[in-house]
């Protein structure tokens, strides 16, 4: 059986390695993931599409710097989060942050978020109440960062240290863009569910029977059962 | 409980539910919860709204996508 030029050719040009078959078929394998993602970094799915056929377009020039058995997943995910960075972001003109995200920030605020019994039950209850399009709303109205930090670890399961690989920044610096992403977060949920009369946010009659007898209530960061027992 | 135990256990928080604390450190946090009702609501909160943003993902890349990458690809390849 003889082949015609052109077939040999044809044959020759895709002959690839095992190695580059199987960095073709596991980058491929992410393409609804890289897709899902790319609609939460930018809001929109024109945008989103031509982010991931970037973001393939990217990982495939630049595969022989890829280092088999290292995580392609989190190398992949860094690529789409930089061209972002570098693309959609600018077209999007969206200002910098430039608010410090310093981890003593949360730090600082992290206390004061705890709740009492009888609010963390409503609040768990309010929760119950909310609908996946909350969740996602929620999540959408947060800025760059803590949207990509919450989105890499919640959705994605990635480790801090992924998410510090993905995100270019030191695991610090993922922690408080979970710390106050999450925070933000919650609060908007808050929010929702009280606009809808689900949540009844700073009920007087409960801030009062909860902080009785407690003079310095409000030295208390954490909330009322540390008054009287510590 | 002590005010400094509870604002350690909620510093731990968001490591302890993102599987992040090593071992010791989740022996401490983890026996502060079991004493410390509020704290403890607070990990079930903030867990449940970690899965509950969990269940958000999970879109489907659209098909005229999938085979623009595919044709990009190929085109690479015969380069």
């Amino acid at each position: 059986m003889t082949l015609t030029l052109a077939a040999t050719r044809a044959v020759a040009s895709t002959v690839m390695s095992t190695e580059q078959i199987t960095f073709e078929t596991e980058a491929l394998s992410y393409m609804d993931q890289l897709y899902a993602a790319a609609l939460r970094m930018t809001r929109n799915p024109a945008d989103a599409e031509d982010l991931v056929q970037e973001t393939y377009a990217k990982a495939f020039a630049a595969q022989d710097k890829f280092q088999m058995g290292t995580n392609l997943k989190a190398w992949l995910y860094r690529i789409q989060t930089n061209a972002f960075i570098n693309t959609y972001r600018k077209k999007q003109r969206e200002p910098k942050r430039s608010d410090a995200e310093t981890v003593e920030d949360w730090q600082l605020a992290a206390a004061a978020e705890h709740s009492s019994n009888g609010l963390a039950s409503a609040e768990d209850s309010a929760l119950d109440a909310l609908g996946d399009e909350d969740i996602k709303r929620a999540l959408s109205e947060l800025s760059d960062e803590f949207r990509m930090a919450v989105y890499l670890s919640d959705v994605e399961g990635f480790a801090y240290k992924e998410i510090a690989e993905i995100m270019d920044t030191p695991v610090g610096t993922v922690m408080s863009r979970l710390h106050r992403g999450r925070k933000l977060l919650r609060e908007k949920l808050r929010d929702y569910a009280a606009e809808r009369g689900l949540y009844e946010k700073n009920p007087k009659t409960a801030d009062k029977a909860e902080t009785k007898g407690a003079a310095d209530a409000s030295a208390c960061a954490v909330g009322e059962h540390c008054n009287g027992k510590a | 409980m002590a005010k400094h135990e509870c604002e350690e256990a909620l510093d731990r928080l968001f490591e302890l539910i993102d599987g992040e604390l090593t071992p010791s450190e989740l022996d401490q946090v983890t026996s502060h919860l079991k004493e410390c009702p509020p704290c403890e609501a607070e990990r079930k909160l903030n867990e449940k709204i970690k899965t509950r943003v969990s269940a958000t993902g999970g879109e489907c890349a659209p098909e005229a996508l999938r085979e623009r990458i595919l044709a990009s690809l190929q085109a690479a390849r015969e380069n």
